[in-house]
């Protein structure tokens, strides 16, 4: 049994360990996960530490270049003349993967830590929040595009009955939403999953394969099948590749969030409660962005070149739209829920740039908004814990009666508004940068997007900062009378919280090269699919 | 002088030089006693190790050393410090004011609380701003330019429970991000143009940017070609980060709302040295700027300076005065890298730095004494408002000396380093109108027109301030041997005295009333001046006309011989209301951004959303039309058949009677009614 | 030679008085001479067709048979109508209603 497979099962035997534990014991679980959760982060950043990274490394289209590979027969299926139905358990990681395994890992404990606001039914909750642990490692780490499908449905689960079950007033309008919005594109995604099974065999055994790697390879496609580009079969007058890339995009899209399919974020950000707020945001989003490289640009690198205009246009305008509602909230949970939209525009501005720097940079931006998100979601739930009210209207002056909570926030909030020394700075640097030279390098996106969307960065610091001035700043008032002895400063877990996020921020804005130096190789790899 | 130190030695000492402010503000935070020791200490040392750089440096050598720090694909982004002439009399400008402001903030600030946290974001700022000055790429110089923001933001709001503060560093935080999208597109351009961000490989000898030209509209480097208007883009870009900066217009209104800040900080940073930061980097890449760029330069650095004099004509806030006051000066020096005489923009960057700490540092001194008095007697008024002071001279004269030693200095009499840094400044400008003529001559007319506003509003505050008779005694009904106004202790004085000594002229040149003998201005202007009429003549003139402007002063507001009632003209209100842009910023742009925002909001919800929304509800519509389509339709014709059967069964049921004849009956009719079927067809 | 019509007359005939007694009599046992008339106005023209048959005799085999599947289906008709009578005490078909559906 390899390393991966421990990774992603632990949580989900300690999962069943706690179904199995006696009603007597409820009051241990949160502790159980927290510990499960903490060795989880260990092994991953085992993983990270010991990555090997260099041109031999770089994973992507080249197999045997995947770290830690796990792969065992799980189904063969004899379906007659059409040879075997090979399933392949298959797991490894490369430098796309790596950081966000450990992300994940982080931001599970960070939830965990933050599962304590959860009073009712615990029993149930950390069963799921465990079952959802498993399915995110899962979906980082699996290669077979079925397993990937697996996991990635099991997220939705557990997630609609957290959201559902344990979130604030309106939760089942935002669950059912949001299960339906973001099956909505996964199911489509299942038809091209299958396309790309008839399509791609598995140049070791001759079977046709479900192997992502493999798919990323035009060599394995068997010619006149349908997704293979030399065929270039038409579906109503489009090309089957571009509809399956936009289609894979669209499924994608929807869990980054892109504009036009954000409309879910707000809600179930909203409506979801705070670990799970934490979870959606620092993970869930990431998935998106991921997914995107991974699948969409990594099979269909010539539909996606042919669309890099739009994917870029559409980064844009997420980053400008999405500021703007964060602008006109009055919900800090919402501003912050929007603010993701703004921030995650610049993921998919620098995968549309298909330079070093702005892949590099989106992936940055994905680790960094990992855990900036992951900080602020955790700062309204310290506001909402106390006082169960978030309207930005309703507080004023915070900073004399909660200055170590005000410390945090403005760590937080300068950090995500780009203040250099943290590490959104360098990300959202490195986009625009990969944006803006990409019309020298490879044509594909004007100069005036990266212009553009530069803007984002300056209402960032729009929002934030008047939230900050009417929140935090000036003279105490607060809607009740009874908050003042409520809202107290922080306690030593939320400090314990808040802390690693903090510093790691900071480590990341002024030493990027830790991350950095452990996808180059693969960007690197990456790019020569565009080529 | 001999090379004691070698380049690596020296490296180190610059490194200590930025090392120890950071390691104040960390520690300050965390020994909270000791913050104003340590801070004093730690830009001490700074200020040391400064001195030993520019002994060193000083027209001698480059200092580059520079580390690996991000390598992506093209770009290869380092970080290291770049030492050069301009660095190193920065760095020393730095360390000095912010050593006598550190001093001068012991007493300042002796009252306060939180005195720990003024004392580690003031260490901050002097981390940040050395750093910026030392910068070898523009990545690094970016991000310290904004942590040099960021500080100043801490800084302006460091009083956080006053409304007014928290709203002007928001405001001065936002203004300087406008400015830096600038600064960051700029950057983008050049790393996409160069493929590197290194200042001395872009704009040292043998640099990128002079083996780059501009040929068929096409701006050609050695790497990558852009369309030409990128050249004159990436000028603008960072001239946008400078104007931020620099509060020049239309982004200067923050400078005057950040006097909400501390009064020692506003000396500091947003007088001396941060917003000088503007000039700074106007000045570390002023090759780049083609001809386009410097015209527009010229033309803003002018009209933000003769604004700026002209509001400042009219405040009544003494604070306020000092603060158009400097944008005005930082206008003269957007003015001198516009016609090209970067030595004066430098030498007046410097020399500007300390009489306008002074100026500031003074002010604060009357300040913090009327707010003594105020908080003794209990009675409410503006401790700021120069119309409650007056006649000061005689109770606090040290300060009264050094205040009037830099109001001469900023009007550019002789013998004050002002004569020789602002009359450099003039002279360019009308050599350069006299190159270019026709509308050119618009510029010397205008910038000798606001040298002696300067000379005005500056004598103006001097004699309301300074002579006169002290109006605050109506304001609270004491006499002023009942207040106790007197000079403050040392920790205050000092700091000012030393000030007003670098005030005058001889510091910076051998012969204070020749320009030609600065050294400072020689260390920076490396072609040879040509002597010309200019030279004689400039001086004269402005400072004939200067001192008659101060002795109408003196008359107007000390001796109140004169009194010109002038209130309720236009020109007034223009002036007193700072040209009305705060009511157009605020009210017209604030709030169509944030209608804009509520736009974007509302088509969220119910658009975007809306169609989300639609889209379930009108599947839920469908799924409803189906249940009835389905209940009442196909479901109907299955129970319907099985009405009609069940109908039909009941119907013949009445049939079977039981009477057995019936049945022989119906019997004969069938076979018989068969048979007439058979037979008719 | 007496000509086929002559027999299918009478036929005709008996045919129709044993159909009339099954519709009209009110006695169970009139019911079942009329039956019977009706099967005898039958097997006279069987035997009358049979003349003109191929095969010879035919015509009385058939009428031969009837005539024995008559004499049974009496017996039987005779016992239900004694059971009847058992049951409801009356052999009048209109006084019952036993096989109403």
């Amino acid at each position: 049994m390899g390393i991966l497979t421990i990774l992603i099962f632990l949580p989900l035997v300690f999962g069943v360990v706690i179904l199995l534990m006696p009603k007597s014991l409820t009051a241990y679980f949160k502790y159980l996960t927290v510990a499960v959760s903490l060795a989880q982060l260990i092994i991953a950043s085992w993983l990270f530490y010991q990555f090997k990274t260099g041109v031999n490394f770089a994973g992507v289209s080249n197999l045997s270049q995947y770290q830690w590979i796990e792969k065992l027969d799980w189904i063969r299926l004899d379906v007659g003349s059409f040879g075997t139905l090979q399933i392949d358990y298959l797991l490894g990681v490369d430098g796309f993967s790596i950081g966000l395994v450990w992300l994940s890992a982080l931001v599970m404990l960070i939830a965990a830590l933050s599962s304590w606001e959860i009073k009712t039914n615990l029993k149930g909750y950390f069963a799921l929040f465990l079952l959802l642990d498993t399915a995110i490692i899962g979906v980082f780490c699996s290669l077979d595009l079925f397993l990937f499908y697996i996991f990635y449905e099991l997220m939705l689960l557990p997630l609609y009955f957290l959201i559902g079950m344990w979130g604030g007033v309106r939760r089942e309008y935002a669950a059912i939403k949001f299960f339906l919005y973001t099956l909505f594109g996964s199911i489509f995604m299942l038809l091209v999953i299958a396309g790309l099974y008839l399509s791609v065999t598995d140049p070791t055994t001759g079977n046709h394969t479900f192997n992502m790697v493999y798919a990323m390879n035009p060599a394995n496609y068997s010619a006149g099948f349908i997704l293979s580009a030399a065929a270039n079969v038409q579906i109503l007058g489009f090309s089957a590749r571009s509809i399956s890339f936009i289609v894979v995009f669209i499924a994608f899209a929807i869990k980054v969030p892109v504009f036009p399919f954000h409309t879910w974020l707000p809600d179930a950000h909203v409506e979801a409660p705070t670990p799970i707020s934490i979870i959606l945001a620092g993970i869930l989003l990431k998935v998106g962005g991921y997914g995107i490289i991974r699948i969409a640009y990594g099979i269909f690198p010539e539909v996606a070149v042919s669309l890099s205009f739009w994917m870029g246009l559409l980064g844009v305008i997420s980053i400008i739209y999405g500021a703007m509602n964060a602008l006109a909230q009055r919900d800090l949970k919402r501003l912050i829920a929007y603010s993701s939209v703004s921030h995650m525009g610049f993921v998919l501005l620098g995968i549309a740039s298909l330079t070093a720097e702005g892949l590099n940079g989106a992936m940055m931006q994905m680790i960094s908004h990992g855990f900036l998100s992951v900080m602020l979601f955790f700062i309204v739930g310290v506001i909402y814990n106390r006082v169960h009210d978030r309207d930005i209207y309703n507080f004023r002056g915070l900073a004399n009666q909660m200055p170590v909570f005000t410390g945090f926030v403005m760590i937080a909030f300068f950090a995500s508004l780009g203040l250099p020394g943290f590490s959104a700075f360098i990300a959202e640097a490195f986009t625009l940068i990969g944006a803006f030279s990409s019309q020298a390098i490879n044509g594909l996106l004007p100069r005036w997007m990266a212009m553009v969307a530069a803007f984002g960065i300056l209402l960032g610091a729009g929002y934030l900062l008047w939230t900050l001035q009417r929140m935090f700043f000036g003279t105490l008032r607060l809607k009740k009378e009874e908050w003042q002895s409520q809202l107290k400063d922080l306690n030593f877990r939320e400090i314990l919280t808040l802390t690693p996020l903090a510093v790691l921020a900071l480590v990341l804005g002024i030493m990027p090269s830790l991350v950095f130096n452990v996808m180059s190789s693969s960007v690197n790899q990456f790019l020569m699919l565009f080529k | 002088m001999e090379q004691f130190l070698n380049p690596y030695q020296l490296f180190l000492i610059a490194i200590l030089a930025i090392t120890a402010p950071f390691l104040a503000f960390i520690l300050s935070l965390i020994f909270k006693k000791i913050a104003a020791a340590l801070g004093i200490l730690s830009i001490s040392i700074s200020l040391i190790s400064s001195v030993i750089l520019f002994l060193h440096l000083w027209k001698k050598q480059t200092l580059h050393y520079s580390f690996q720090w991000i390598h992506i694909g093209n770009v290869k982004i380092d970080v290291g410090i770049l030492l050069n002439d301009l660095s190193v009399i920065m760095l020393v400008l730095i360390s000095l004011i912010a050593l006598l402001v550190h001093i001068y903030s012991v007493e300042y600030m002796r009252k306060e609380i939180l005195k720990y946290r003024y004392f580690a974001y003031l260490s901050l700022f002097c981390f940040a701003m050395m750093c910026v000055v030392m910068a070898d790429n523009f990545f690094i110089l970016y991000a310290f330019w904004e942590l040099v923001g960021f500080s100043s933001y801490l800084l302006i709001g460091f009083w956080f429970t006053k409304e007014k503060a928290v709203q002007a560093n928001k405001k001065a935080m936002i203004m300087n991000r406008i400015g830096d999208i600038g600064f960051l597109i700029g950057i983008m351009i050049m790393l996409s143009q160069f493929h590197t961000l290194d200042i001395d490989a872009l704009f040292g000898s043998g640099s990128l940017i002079d083996s780059s030209f501009v040929q068929n509209g096409l701006w050609v480097t050695p790497f990558s070609t852009m369309p030409g208007y990128w050249l004159s883009i990436a000028g603008f870009c960072f001239f946008a980060g400078a104007i931020a900066k620099s509060a020049q217009f239309p982004l200067h209104t923050w400078l005057p709302d950040a006097m909400e800040g501390p009064t020692a900080v506003s000396s500091l940073i947003h007088a001396a040295t941060m917003v000088a930061a503007g000039v700074f980097l106007l000045l570390r890449i002023a090759p780049l700027f083609n001809d386009v760029v410097l015209v527009s330069m010229a033309s803003i650095g002018l009209f933000t300076a003769f604004m700026a004099a002209s509001i400042a004509l009219t405040q009544n806030d003494i604070k306020k005065v000092l603060a158009f006051s400097t944008i005005s000066q930082l206008g003269f020096m957007v003015l001198a890298v516009g016609v090209q005489d970067n030595a004066a923009a430098v030498f007046h960057l410097i020399t500007h730095a300390f009489f306008k700490c002074l100026l500031f540092l003074g002010a604060g001194i009357v300040i913090h004494q009327l707010h003594h008095i105020k908080e003794k007697s209990n009675v409410d008024f503006d401790e700021q408002n120069m119309d409650n002071m007056g006649g000061l001279r005689k109770l606090m004269p040290i300060t009264g000396i050094v205040f009037f030693i830099a109001a001469m200095a900023l009007s550019g009499l002789p013998f004050t380093s002002g004569y020789l840094s602002k009359d450099a400044i003039l002279v360019s400008v009308f050599e350069w109108a006299d190159l270019r003529g026709g509308i050119f001559w618009l510029f010397p007319f205008v910038v000798s027109i606001t040298s002696w506003l300067t000379t005005f509003y500056i004598f103006r505050v001097v004699y309301k301030v300074f002579f006169g008779k002290l109006r605050l005694e109506k304001v609270i009904a004491k006499t002023k041997e009942q207040m106790h106004i007197h000079d403050p202790n040392y920790w205050m004085t000092v700091p000012v005295i030393i000030l007003a000594v670098f005030c005058f002229g001889v510091f910076f040149a051998y012969n204070p009333l020749n320009l030609d003998s600065s050294w400072v201005y020689h260390g920076f202007n490396l072609q040879q001046h040509n002597e010309g009429i200019y030279h004689l003549m400039v001086p004269l003139y402005i400072n004939v006309m200067s001192l008659a402007l101060i002795f109408l002063a003196h008359l107007i507001y000390a001796k109140k011989k004169i009194s010109i009632n002038f209130e309720q003209t236009w020109y007034y209100k223009l002036s007193y209301n700072q040209w009305y842009f705060n009511a157009f910023y605020d009210v017209f742009l604030m709030k169509m951004v944030l209608f804009k925002a509520q736009t974007f909001y509302w088509f969220d919800r119910n658009i975007i959303d809306g169609a989300v929304n639609f889209s379930g509800i009108f599947i839920l519509r469908i799924s409803k039309t189906a249940d009835w389509f389905d209940r009442n339709i196909i479901d109907g014709l299955v129970n319907g058949s099985a009405w009609l059967v069940s109908r039909l069964g009941l119907w013949l049921r009445g049939m079977l009677s039981g009477k057995l004849q019936h049945y022989f009956i119906w019997m004969l009719i069938l076979f018989l009614s068969f048979m007439i079927f058979k037979i008719v067809i | 030679m007496i000509p086929l019509q002559h027999f299918l007359f009478i036929s005709a005939a008996l045919f129709s008085l044993g159909l009339f007694a099954i519709i009209t009599r009110k006695n169970a046992i009139q019911i079942l001479m009329g039956i019977e008339l009706m099967i005898n106005a039958s097997i006279l023209n069987i035997v009358a067709f049979g003349k003109y048959d191929k095969i010879d005799n035919t015509g009385q085999v058939f009428g031969l048979f009837i005539i024995v599947l008559a004499a049974a289906a009496v017996a039987v008709a005779l016992v239900i109508i004694m059971n009847l009578y058992k049951r409801v005490k009356t052999i009048d078909p209109n006084q019952t209603n036993l096989l109403k559906g």
